[in-house]
Protein backbone atom coordinates (compact mmCIF):
# COMPACT_ATOMS: atom_id res chain seq x y z
CA UNK A 1 0.00 0.00 0.00
CA UNK A 2 3.01 2.07 0.96
CA UNK A 3 4.63 1.57 -2.40
CA UNK A 4 1.45 2.38 -4.25
CA UNK A 5 1.21 5.89 -2.44
CA UNK A 6 4.58 6.54 -3.25
CA UNK A 7 4.24 5.66 -6.92
CA UNK A 8 1.21 8.08 -6.99
CA UNK A 9 2.96 10.88 -5.38
CA UNK A 10 5.74 10.65 -7.99
CA UNK A 11 3.45 10.38 -10.90
CA UNK A 12 1.22 13.19 -9.54
CA UNK A 13 4.81 14.99 -9.22
CA UNK A 14 5.33 14.42 -13.08
CA UNK A 15 2.06 15.55 -13.73
CA UNK A 16 2.14 18.72 -12.35
CA UNK A 17 5.23 19.10 -14.04
CA UNK A 18 4.02 18.77 -17.41
CA UNK A 19 1.26 20.77 -16.63
CA UNK A 20 3.31 23.62 -15.59
CA UNK A 21 6.04 23.45 -18.76
CA UNK A 22 2.67 23.37 -21.28
CA UNK A 23 0.98 26.06 -19.72
CA UNK A 24 3.73 28.19 -19.33
CA UNK A 25 3.81 30.02 -22.43
CA UNK A 26 0.51 30.89 -21.73
CA UNK A 27 0.92 32.16 -18.65
CA UNK A 28 4.17 34.14 -19.71
CA UNK A 29 1.82 35.81 -22.09
CA UNK A 30 -0.94 37.28 -19.63
CA UNK A 31 1.46 37.98 -16.73
CA UNK A 32 3.90 40.11 -19.31
CA UNK A 33 0.73 41.62 -20.39
CA UNK A 34 0.26 42.87 -17.05
CA UNK A 35 3.96 43.76 -16.38
CA UNK A 36 4.83 47.99 -16.47
CA UNK A 37 7.64 48.30 -18.91
CA UNK A 38 10.68 47.92 -16.72
CA UNK A 39 9.76 44.19 -15.24
CA UNK A 40 9.17 43.50 -18.97
CA UNK A 41 12.66 44.37 -20.14
CA UNK A 42 14.73 43.26 -17.17
CA UNK A 43 17.60 41.47 -18.05
CA UNK A 44 16.02 38.99 -15.16
CA UNK A 45 12.59 37.91 -15.51
CA UNK A 46 10.05 38.61 -12.87
CA UNK A 47 7.53 35.66 -12.26
CA UNK A 48 4.39 37.07 -11.41
CA UNK A 49 3.23 40.98 -12.06
CA UNK A 50 3.52 41.69 -8.60
CA UNK A 51 2.56 45.64 -9.92
CA UNK A 52 -0.52 44.72 -12.75
CA UNK A 53 -1.17 47.56 -15.07
CA UNK A 54 -3.58 48.04 -17.92
CA UNK A 55 -1.41 50.22 -19.37
CA UNK A 56 -0.47 47.55 -22.43
CA UNK A 57 -4.17 46.43 -22.91
CA UNK A 58 -4.93 50.33 -23.57
CA UNK A 59 -1.87 50.92 -25.78
CA UNK A 60 -3.22 47.75 -27.70
CA UNK A 61 -6.57 48.63 -27.98
CA UNK A 62 -5.50 52.78 -29.26
CA UNK A 63 -3.43 50.91 -32.10
CA UNK A 64 -4.83 51.73 -35.34
CA UNK A 65 -6.95 49.08 -37.02
CA UNK A 66 -7.60 47.13 -34.42
CA UNK A 67 -11.21 47.42 -33.53
CA UNK A 68 -11.66 47.81 -37.31
CA UNK A 69 -10.22 44.43 -37.87
CA UNK A 70 -12.22 43.03 -34.62
CA UNK A 71 -14.86 43.83 -36.73
CA UNK A 72 -14.06 42.42 -39.71
CA UNK A 73 -13.09 39.38 -38.14
CA UNK A 74 -16.51 39.12 -36.69
CA UNK A 75 -18.64 39.77 -39.36
CA UNK A 76 -16.06 37.12 -41.53
CA UNK A 77 -16.93 34.27 -38.56
CA UNK A 78 -20.89 35.15 -38.08
CA UNK A 79 -21.48 34.56 -41.51
CA UNK A 80 -19.47 31.84 -41.90
CA UNK A 81 -21.09 30.22 -39.07
CA UNK A 82 -24.37 31.01 -40.39
CA UNK A 83 -24.47 29.69 -44.16
CA UNK A 84 -21.91 26.91 -43.29
CA UNK A 85 -24.64 25.56 -40.64
CA UNK A 86 -27.99 25.84 -42.65
CA UNK A 87 -25.91 24.73 -46.30
CA UNK A 88 -24.21 21.54 -43.74
CA UNK A 89 -27.69 20.69 -41.96
CA UNK A 90 -29.18 20.22 -45.36
CA UNK A 91 -26.63 18.68 -47.11
CA UNK A 92 -26.25 16.16 -43.59
CA UNK A 93 -30.12 15.56 -44.10
CA UNK A 94 -29.96 14.52 -48.22
CA UNK A 95 -26.76 12.20 -47.50
CA UNK A 96 -28.27 10.42 -44.26
CA UNK A 97 -32.08 10.38 -45.12
CA UNK A 98 -32.38 9.75 -48.92
CA UNK A 99 -30.44 7.27 -50.92
CA UNK A 100 -29.00 8.31 -54.34
CA UNK A 101 -26.11 7.43 -56.16
CA UNK A 102 -22.54 8.70 -55.84
CA UNK A 103 -22.78 8.93 -52.15
CA UNK A 104 -19.49 7.27 -51.55
CA UNK A 105 -17.63 9.52 -53.99
CA UNK A 106 -19.03 12.83 -52.09
CA UNK A 107 -17.85 11.27 -48.56
CA UNK A 108 -14.67 10.66 -49.94
CA UNK A 109 -14.35 14.11 -51.77
CA UNK A 110 -15.44 15.56 -48.50
CA UNK A 111 -12.84 14.23 -46.51
CA UNK A 112 -10.22 14.28 -49.52
CA UNK A 113 -10.68 18.08 -49.15
CA UNK A 114 -10.75 18.65 -45.43
CA UNK A 115 -6.92 17.15 -45.39
CA UNK A 116 -5.79 19.28 -48.81
CA UNK A 117 -3.43 21.74 -47.09
CA UNK A 118 -4.79 25.26 -47.47
CA UNK A 119 -0.81 26.37 -49.18
CA UNK A 120 -1.88 24.11 -52.19
CA UNK A 121 -5.04 26.02 -52.48
CA UNK A 122 -3.88 29.30 -52.52
CA UNK A 123 -3.05 29.91 -56.25
CA UNK A 124 -6.24 28.65 -57.84
CA UNK A 125 -9.05 29.87 -55.43
CA UNK A 126 -7.03 33.34 -55.60
CA UNK A 127 -7.15 33.38 -59.34
CA UNK A 128 -10.96 32.47 -59.17
CA UNK A 129 -11.70 35.20 -56.88
CA UNK A 130 -9.84 37.89 -59.36
CA UNK A 131 -11.54 36.66 -62.17
CA UNK A 132 -14.75 37.82 -59.71
CA UNK A 133 -13.00 41.24 -58.23
CA UNK A 134 -13.42 39.09 -54.85
CA UNK A 135 -10.24 39.98 -53.89
CA UNK A 136 -9.19 42.30 -50.95
CA UNK A 137 -13.34 41.51 -50.11
CA UNK A 138 -14.77 40.15 -46.91
CA UNK A 139 -17.03 37.62 -49.28
CA UNK A 140 -14.08 36.42 -50.99
CA UNK A 141 -12.72 35.17 -47.35
CA UNK A 142 -15.82 33.80 -46.23
CA UNK A 143 -16.32 32.34 -49.87
CA UNK A 144 -13.17 30.20 -48.95
CA UNK A 145 -13.71 29.95 -45.39
CA UNK A 146 -17.02 27.99 -46.49
CA UNK A 147 -15.15 25.66 -48.84
CA UNK A 148 -12.90 24.53 -46.08
CA UNK A 149 -15.81 24.20 -43.10
CA UNK A 150 -18.38 22.47 -45.32
CA UNK A 151 -17.02 18.98 -45.12
CA UNK A 152 -16.32 18.77 -41.49
CA UNK A 153 -19.69 20.16 -40.76
CA UNK A 154 -21.66 18.04 -43.47
CA UNK A 155 -19.37 14.90 -41.80
CA UNK A 156 -20.09 16.00 -38.33
CA UNK A 157 -23.85 16.09 -38.76
CA UNK A 158 -24.28 13.65 -40.89
CA UNK A 159 -23.19 11.43 -37.68
CA UNK A 160 -25.85 12.83 -35.27
CA UNK A 161 -28.66 12.65 -37.59
CA UNK A 162 -27.94 8.82 -38.45
CA UNK A 163 -27.86 8.20 -34.14
CA UNK A 164 -31.51 9.54 -34.45
CA UNK A 165 -33.78 6.34 -35.10
CA UNK A 166 -36.01 7.01 -37.91
CA UNK A 167 -38.93 5.11 -36.13
CA UNK A 168 -38.88 8.65 -33.83
CA UNK A 169 -40.03 10.46 -36.41
CA UNK A 170 -42.82 7.77 -38.05
CA UNK A 171 -44.16 7.61 -34.91
CA UNK A 172 -44.97 11.72 -35.15
CA UNK A 173 -46.20 11.29 -38.62
CA UNK A 174 -48.40 8.51 -37.55
CA UNK A 175 -49.57 10.73 -34.82
CA UNK A 176 -50.60 13.42 -37.20
CA UNK A 177 -47.88 15.46 -37.57
CA UNK A 178 -46.42 16.44 -41.01
CA UNK A 179 -43.09 16.05 -42.45
CA UNK A 180 -42.23 18.80 -41.49
CA UNK A 181 -44.11 19.05 -38.09
CA UNK A 182 -42.11 16.00 -37.46
CA UNK A 183 -38.99 17.82 -38.69
CA UNK A 184 -39.17 20.73 -36.39
CA UNK A 185 -40.20 18.54 -33.12
CA UNK A 186 -38.20 15.06 -33.18
CA UNK A 187 -35.19 16.04 -35.72
CA UNK A 188 -34.22 19.49 -34.82
CA UNK A 189 -34.21 19.25 -30.90
CA UNK A 190 -31.58 15.97 -31.52
CA UNK A 191 -29.80 16.95 -33.52
CA UNK A 192 -29.06 20.81 -32.03
CA UNK A 193 -26.09 20.00 -30.10
CA UNK A 194 -24.41 18.80 -32.96
CA UNK A 195 -25.13 22.11 -34.49
CA UNK A 196 -24.03 23.79 -31.43
CA UNK A 197 -20.64 22.11 -31.39
CA UNK A 198 -19.88 22.39 -35.13
CA UNK A 199 -21.14 25.97 -35.13
CA UNK A 200 -18.80 26.42 -32.65
CA UNK A 201 -16.16 24.15 -34.30
CA UNK A 202 -16.44 27.08 -37.56
CA UNK A 203 -16.33 29.85 -35.39
CA UNK A 204 -13.02 29.03 -34.13
CA UNK A 205 -11.20 27.75 -36.73
CA UNK A 206 -12.48 31.04 -38.79
CA UNK A 207 -11.36 33.10 -36.23
CA UNK A 208 -8.05 31.93 -35.96
CA UNK A 209 -7.56 31.37 -39.67
CA UNK A 210 -4.13 33.61 -40.69
CA UNK A 211 -3.48 32.25 -44.34
CA UNK A 212 -6.51 32.93 -46.50
CA UNK A 213 -6.99 36.21 -44.75
CA UNK A 214 -3.58 37.54 -45.28
CA UNK A 215 -3.33 36.34 -49.08
CA UNK A 216 -6.74 37.63 -49.95
CA UNK A 217 -7.16 41.00 -47.83
CA UNK A 218 -4.13 43.55 -48.51
CA UNK A 219 -5.81 46.88 -47.55
CA UNK A 220 -5.02 47.15 -43.51
CA UNK A 221 -8.84 48.56 -42.93
CA UNK A 222 -9.79 45.26 -44.52
CA UNK A 223 -7.74 42.82 -42.54
CA UNK A 224 -8.79 40.19 -39.48
CA UNK A 225 -7.61 39.77 -36.20
CA UNK A 226 -5.26 37.46 -36.89
CA UNK A 227 -3.31 39.35 -39.64
CA UNK A 228 -3.50 42.38 -37.98
CA UNK A 229 -1.99 40.49 -35.20
CA UNK A 230 0.89 39.17 -37.21
CA UNK A 231 1.68 42.75 -38.47
CA UNK A 232 2.26 43.72 -35.01
CA UNK A 233 5.89 43.32 -34.98
CA UNK A 234 7.39 44.88 -37.89
CA UNK A 235 5.77 48.07 -37.21
CA UNK A 236 8.81 49.42 -35.07
CA UNK A 237 12.38 48.34 -34.38
CA UNK A 238 11.94 48.34 -31.18
CA UNK A 239 9.35 45.76 -30.47
CA UNK A 240 6.67 47.05 -27.55
CA UNK A 241 6.22 43.55 -26.11
CA UNK A 242 3.79 44.34 -23.47
CA UNK A 243 1.08 45.61 -25.85
CA UNK A 244 2.11 42.59 -28.10
CA UNK A 245 1.24 40.48 -25.20
CA UNK A 246 -2.07 42.39 -24.72
CA UNK A 247 -2.93 42.42 -28.18
CA UNK A 248 -1.92 38.34 -28.27
CA UNK A 249 -4.43 38.08 -24.52
CA UNK A 250 -7.25 39.69 -26.36
CA UNK A 251 -7.02 38.07 -29.55
CA UNK A 252 -7.27 34.75 -27.75
CA UNK A 253 -9.52 35.14 -25.38
CA UNK A 254 -12.57 34.83 -27.51
CA UNK A 255 -11.66 31.24 -28.83
CA UNK A 256 -10.83 30.00 -25.19
CA UNK A 257 -13.81 30.63 -23.67
CA UNK A 258 -15.66 28.59 -26.90
CA UNK A 259 -13.02 26.31 -26.61
CA UNK A 260 -13.34 25.41 -23.02
CA UNK A 261 -16.94 25.44 -23.51
CA UNK A 262 -17.20 22.39 -26.10
CA UNK A 263 -13.69 20.66 -26.19
CA UNK A 264 -15.07 17.37 -25.63
CA UNK A 265 -17.81 17.22 -28.37
CA UNK A 266 -14.73 18.21 -30.68
CA UNK A 267 -12.61 16.06 -29.66
CA UNK A 268 -14.05 13.05 -30.51
CA UNK A 269 -15.94 14.43 -33.34
CA UNK A 270 -12.46 15.28 -35.35
CA UNK A 271 -11.83 11.09 -34.42
CA UNK A 272 -14.77 9.07 -33.64
CA UNK A 273 -17.91 10.24 -32.86
CA UNK A 274 -18.33 12.01 -35.84
CA UNK A 275 -18.68 9.24 -37.84
CA UNK A 276 -20.96 7.05 -34.39
CA UNK A 277 -22.83 9.52 -33.54
CA UNK B 1 -21.20 21.64 -53.21
CA UNK B 2 -19.53 19.09 -55.94
CA UNK B 3 -18.98 22.34 -57.61
CA UNK B 4 -17.53 24.55 -54.94
CA UNK B 5 -14.75 21.41 -54.26
CA UNK B 6 -14.17 20.52 -58.48
CA UNK B 7 -14.34 24.15 -59.51
CA UNK B 8 -10.68 25.12 -57.77
CA UNK B 9 -9.26 21.73 -58.74
CA UNK B 10 -10.49 22.11 -62.58
CA UNK B 11 -8.75 25.79 -62.27
CA UNK B 12 -5.48 24.39 -60.48
CA UNK B 13 -5.02 21.76 -63.27
CA UNK B 14 -5.63 24.41 -65.83
CA UNK B 15 -3.22 26.65 -64.51
CA UNK B 16 -0.38 24.10 -64.41
CA UNK B 17 -0.50 23.96 -67.77
CA UNK B 18 -0.51 27.88 -68.50
CA UNK B 19 1.41 31.03 -68.03
CA UNK B 20 0.25 33.12 -65.69
CA UNK B 21 1.68 35.95 -63.66
CA UNK B 22 0.54 39.13 -63.31
CA UNK B 23 -0.36 40.27 -67.02
CA UNK B 24 -2.35 37.29 -67.37
CA UNK B 25 -4.29 37.83 -63.90
CA UNK B 26 -5.51 41.33 -64.99
CA UNK B 27 -6.26 39.80 -68.55
CA UNK B 28 -8.01 37.16 -66.84
CA UNK B 29 -6.46 34.68 -69.62
CA UNK B 30 -3.58 32.20 -69.56
CA UNK B 31 -1.33 31.38 -72.55
CA UNK B 32 -0.94 27.67 -72.54
CA UNK B 33 2.35 25.88 -72.30
CA UNK B 34 1.83 22.47 -71.57
CA UNK B 35 3.87 20.96 -69.47
CA UNK B 36 6.46 23.28 -69.32
CA UNK B 37 5.76 24.36 -65.69
CA UNK B 38 6.05 20.93 -63.97
CA UNK B 39 9.44 20.89 -66.06
CA UNK B 40 10.30 23.98 -64.44
CA UNK B 41 9.49 23.12 -60.85
CA UNK B 42 11.08 19.31 -61.20
CA UNK B 43 14.54 20.70 -62.20
CA UNK B 44 14.98 23.69 -59.24
CA UNK B 45 16.87 21.82 -56.84
CA UNK B 46 15.60 24.13 -54.44
CA UNK B 47 11.90 21.96 -54.94
CA UNK B 48 14.02 18.96 -53.99
CA UNK B 49 16.15 19.98 -51.11
CA UNK B 50 12.79 21.87 -49.66
CA UNK B 51 10.72 18.40 -50.23
CA UNK B 52 13.24 16.00 -48.34
CA UNK B 53 13.71 19.35 -45.40
CA UNK B 54 9.95 19.08 -45.65
CA UNK B 55 9.97 15.17 -45.06
CA UNK B 56 12.73 15.16 -42.59
CA UNK B 57 10.67 17.77 -40.56
CA UNK B 58 7.58 16.01 -41.09
CA UNK B 59 8.53 12.91 -39.67
CA UNK B 60 10.79 14.51 -36.37
CA UNK B 61 7.19 16.45 -35.60
CA UNK B 62 4.81 13.62 -35.90
CA UNK B 63 6.99 11.08 -34.25
CA UNK B 64 7.46 13.38 -31.78
CA UNK B 65 3.93 14.77 -31.19
CA UNK B 66 2.62 11.40 -31.12
CA UNK B 67 5.56 9.19 -28.77
CA UNK B 68 4.82 12.90 -26.37
CA UNK B 69 1.21 12.56 -26.48
CA UNK B 70 0.85 9.19 -25.84
CA UNK B 71 3.54 9.38 -22.77
CA UNK B 72 1.08 12.27 -21.93
CA UNK B 73 -2.13 10.38 -22.00
CA UNK B 74 -0.80 7.45 -20.36
CA UNK B 75 0.01 9.76 -17.75
CA UNK B 76 -3.16 11.41 -17.65
CA UNK B 77 -4.24 7.47 -16.55
CA UNK B 78 -1.69 6.87 -13.52
CA UNK B 79 -2.26 10.11 -11.71
CA UNK B 80 -5.00 11.20 -8.99
CA UNK B 81 -8.53 12.74 -9.98
CA UNK B 82 -7.61 16.52 -9.46
CA UNK B 83 -4.19 16.31 -11.33
CA UNK B 84 -5.92 14.39 -14.22
CA UNK B 85 -8.57 17.63 -13.95
CA UNK B 86 -5.73 19.82 -13.45
CA UNK B 87 -3.93 18.86 -16.56
CA UNK B 88 -6.66 18.15 -18.96
CA UNK B 89 -7.63 21.67 -18.03
CA UNK B 90 -3.98 23.16 -19.04
CA UNK B 91 -4.11 21.10 -22.44
CA UNK B 92 -7.56 23.02 -23.49
CA UNK B 93 -6.05 25.72 -22.78
CA UNK B 94 -2.87 24.87 -24.87
CA UNK B 95 -5.08 23.37 -27.33
CA UNK B 96 -7.19 26.29 -27.62
CA UNK B 97 -4.20 29.15 -28.40
CA UNK B 98 -4.75 30.32 -31.78
CA UNK B 99 -1.64 29.99 -34.30
CA UNK B 100 -1.13 32.96 -35.10
CA UNK B 101 -1.14 34.14 -31.13
CA UNK B 102 1.10 30.99 -30.30
CA UNK B 103 3.61 32.66 -32.50
CA UNK B 104 3.94 36.34 -30.81
CA UNK B 105 4.61 34.10 -27.27
CA UNK B 106 7.29 32.31 -28.91
CA UNK B 107 8.99 35.60 -30.80
CA UNK B 108 9.03 36.95 -27.09
CA UNK B 109 10.12 34.08 -25.02
CA UNK B 110 12.80 33.16 -27.32
CA UNK B 111 13.95 36.68 -28.33
CA UNK B 112 17.86 36.91 -28.00
CA UNK B 113 17.83 40.43 -25.65
CA UNK B 114 15.56 39.26 -22.63
CA UNK B 115 13.80 36.44 -23.65
CA UNK B 116 12.71 34.07 -20.70
CA UNK B 117 14.29 30.83 -22.79
CA UNK B 118 17.91 31.79 -22.37
CA UNK B 119 17.53 33.43 -19.02
CA UNK B 120 16.30 30.25 -18.06
CA UNK B 121 18.58 27.59 -20.20
CA UNK B 122 21.33 29.76 -18.06
CA UNK B 123 19.97 29.75 -14.78
CA UNK B 124 19.90 25.44 -14.97
CA UNK B 125 23.11 25.34 -15.99
CA UNK B 126 22.60 24.21 -19.64
CA UNK B 127 25.30 26.55 -20.87
CA UNK B 128 25.96 30.36 -21.64
CA UNK B 129 22.36 31.48 -23.36
CA UNK B 130 23.20 34.49 -22.59
CA UNK B 131 21.64 37.11 -25.94
CA UNK B 132 21.96 33.38 -27.81
CA UNK B 133 20.27 34.03 -30.69
CA UNK B 134 17.59 31.03 -31.66
CA UNK B 135 17.52 31.87 -35.38
CA UNK B 136 20.50 31.79 -36.55
CA UNK B 137 20.91 28.72 -38.65
CA UNK B 138 18.10 26.82 -40.65
CA UNK B 139 18.57 24.05 -38.13
CA UNK B 140 17.79 26.21 -35.25
CA UNK B 141 15.28 28.30 -36.86
CA UNK B 142 13.10 24.80 -37.67
CA UNK B 143 13.83 23.88 -34.45
CA UNK B 144 12.01 26.07 -33.27
CA UNK B 145 9.23 26.16 -35.38
CA UNK B 146 9.49 22.37 -34.56
CA UNK B 147 9.14 23.07 -30.52
CA UNK B 148 5.68 25.61 -31.64
CA UNK B 149 4.57 22.98 -34.20
CA UNK B 150 4.70 19.85 -31.10
CA UNK B 151 3.61 22.36 -28.22
CA UNK B 152 -0.10 23.05 -29.92
CA UNK B 153 -0.48 19.66 -31.39
CA UNK B 154 -0.21 17.86 -28.09
CA UNK B 155 -3.16 18.84 -26.22
CA UNK B 156 -5.28 17.13 -29.18
CA UNK B 157 -3.29 13.88 -28.90
CA UNK B 158 -2.85 13.34 -25.46
CA UNK B 159 -6.74 14.16 -24.91
CA UNK B 160 -8.02 11.71 -27.98
CA UNK B 161 -5.26 8.99 -26.67
CA UNK B 162 -6.53 9.13 -23.58
CA UNK B 163 -10.00 8.76 -24.23
CA UNK B 164 -9.62 5.58 -25.98
CA UNK B 165 -7.08 4.32 -23.04
CA UNK B 166 -10.24 4.89 -21.27
CA UNK B 167 -11.76 2.01 -23.53
CA UNK B 168 -9.17 -0.56 -21.98
CA UNK B 169 -10.68 -3.10 -20.33
CA UNK B 170 -9.31 -3.53 -16.40
CA UNK B 171 -9.98 -7.00 -15.78
CA UNK B 172 -7.45 -7.69 -19.16
CA UNK B 173 -4.92 -5.49 -17.34
CA UNK B 174 -5.48 -7.27 -14.04
CA UNK B 175 -5.46 -10.70 -15.86
CA UNK B 176 -2.28 -9.99 -17.66
CA UNK B 177 -0.81 -8.83 -14.12
CA UNK B 178 -1.71 -12.11 -12.62
CA UNK B 179 0.22 -13.82 -15.40
CA UNK B 180 3.02 -12.04 -14.89
CA UNK B 181 3.05 -9.84 -17.41
CA UNK B 182 5.08 -6.01 -16.60
CA UNK B 183 4.73 -2.51 -17.82
CA UNK B 184 5.82 -2.39 -21.49
CA UNK B 185 4.18 -6.24 -22.28
CA UNK B 186 1.25 -4.97 -20.77
CA UNK B 187 1.31 -1.61 -22.55
CA UNK B 188 2.44 -3.49 -26.43
CA UNK B 189 -0.15 -6.78 -25.87
CA UNK B 190 -3.16 -5.59 -24.10
CA UNK B 191 -3.34 -1.43 -24.57
CA UNK B 192 -1.64 -1.29 -27.93
CA UNK B 193 -4.55 -3.30 -29.57
CA UNK B 194 -7.19 -1.32 -28.51
CA UNK B 195 -5.71 2.19 -28.96
CA UNK B 196 -3.89 1.06 -32.58
CA UNK B 197 -7.03 2.39 -34.96
CA UNK B 198 -7.04 5.80 -32.80
CA UNK B 199 -3.11 5.92 -33.08
CA UNK B 200 -3.62 5.11 -36.99
CA UNK B 201 -5.81 8.37 -37.45
CA UNK B 202 -3.70 10.73 -35.51
CA UNK B 203 -0.74 9.84 -36.99
CA UNK B 204 -2.35 10.32 -40.68
CA UNK B 205 -3.71 13.62 -39.44
CA UNK B 206 -1.04 14.31 -38.04
CA UNK B 207 1.60 14.24 -41.19
CA UNK B 208 -1.15 15.90 -43.27
CA UNK B 209 -1.34 19.13 -41.32
CA UNK B 210 2.81 18.68 -40.55
CA UNK B 211 3.65 18.26 -44.07
CA UNK B 212 1.58 21.39 -45.23
CA UNK B 213 2.08 23.69 -42.17
CA UNK B 214 2.65 27.17 -42.99
CA UNK B 215 1.86 29.93 -40.48
CA UNK B 216 4.16 29.15 -37.93
CA UNK B 217 7.22 28.42 -40.09
CA UNK B 218 6.18 31.74 -42.14
CA UNK B 219 5.45 34.07 -39.28
CA UNK B 220 8.16 32.65 -36.51
CA UNK B 221 10.83 32.91 -38.81
CA UNK B 222 10.11 36.10 -39.89
CA UNK B 223 8.56 37.05 -43.83
CA UNK B 224 12.04 38.89 -44.41
CA UNK B 225 13.82 36.02 -43.10
CA UNK B 226 12.37 33.07 -45.19
CA UNK B 227 15.11 31.86 -47.66
CA UNK B 228 15.32 28.92 -49.83
CA UNK B 229 17.68 27.40 -47.21
CA UNK B 230 14.41 27.41 -44.45
CA UNK B 231 11.58 26.19 -46.85
CA UNK B 232 9.07 24.06 -46.00
CA UNK B 233 6.75 22.89 -48.72
CA UNK B 234 4.08 25.28 -47.50
CA UNK B 235 6.37 28.47 -47.70
CA UNK B 236 8.17 27.41 -51.10
CA UNK B 237 4.57 27.19 -52.99
CA UNK B 238 3.86 30.30 -51.01
CA UNK B 239 7.12 32.19 -52.19
CA UNK B 240 7.31 30.81 -55.43
CA UNK B 241 3.33 30.99 -56.32
CA UNK B 242 2.07 34.14 -55.04
CA UNK B 243 4.83 36.33 -53.93
CA UNK B 244 6.52 36.09 -57.53
CA UNK B 245 3.09 35.82 -58.98
CA UNK B 246 3.86 33.06 -61.18
CA UNK B 247 0.31 31.14 -60.59
CA UNK B 248 1.21 28.73 -63.22
CA UNK B 249 4.25 27.44 -61.58
CA UNK B 250 2.79 27.96 -58.74
CA UNK B 251 -0.29 25.48 -59.46
CA UNK B 252 2.15 22.90 -60.60
CA UNK B 253 4.27 22.96 -57.32
CA UNK B 254 0.48 22.76 -55.70
CA UNK B 255 -0.86 19.72 -57.77
CA UNK B 256 2.71 18.14 -56.78
CA UNK B 257 1.95 18.33 -53.15
CA UNK B 258 -2.19 17.60 -53.36
CA UNK B 259 -1.09 14.22 -55.34
CA UNK B 260 1.77 13.45 -52.67
CA UNK B 261 -0.89 14.31 -49.40
CA UNK B 262 -3.78 12.31 -51.35
CA UNK B 263 -1.32 9.43 -51.44
CA UNK B 264 -0.27 10.19 -47.83
CA UNK B 265 -4.01 10.41 -47.02
CA UNK B 266 -5.14 6.92 -48.54
CA UNK B 267 -4.90 5.15 -45.62
CA UNK B 268 -6.89 7.58 -43.62
CA UNK B 269 -9.94 8.12 -45.76
CA UNK B 270 -10.03 3.91 -46.25
CA UNK B 271 -10.44 4.22 -42.75
CA UNK B 272 -13.13 6.67 -42.38
CA UNK B 273 -15.24 5.29 -44.89
CA UNK B 274 -14.96 1.77 -43.33
CA UNK B 275 -16.35 3.26 -40.34
CA UNK B 276 -18.90 5.37 -42.23
CA UNK B 277 -20.38 2.50 -43.92
CA UNK B 278 -20.39 0.81 -40.36
CA UNK B 279 -23.08 3.24 -39.65
CA UNK B 280 -24.82 4.00 -42.90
Amino acid sequence: MRRRTAHLLGWNAVGIGVFLVMVFPVFWMISTALKPEDQINSVTPTWFPTHPTFAHFRDALARPYFWTDVKNSVIVVLVTVAVAMVLAFLAALALSKYRFTGVKLFIVLMIGIQMLPAAGLIIPLYVVLARYHEVNTLTGVVLVYLTFALPFTVWTLRGFIIGIPPDLEEAAMVDGSTRFGAFIRILFPLVAPGLVATSVFVFITSWNEYIWARTLLSDSGKQTITVWLSYFMGTSRQTDWGALMAASTLTAIPVVLFFLAVQRRIAFGLTQGAVRG
Amino acid sequence: MGAILGYPIYNLVRLSLQKYGLFELLQHHGVSVGLHNFGSVLHDPVFWHTLVRTIVFTAVNVGLTMVVGTLFALLLVQVSMWVRVLLTVGLVLVWSIPPVVAVQIWNWMTNSQNGVLNYVLTELHVGNFFQHNWFETPFSQLAMVTTLVVWGALPFVAISVYAALSQVSRDLVEAAQIDGARGWRIFKDVTMPVIAPILLILTSLSILWDFGVFTQPFLLIGQGHVVPSNYLMGVYLYEEGYVKTDFGRGAAISILMLVMVALMSVVYVRRMLRMGEATA
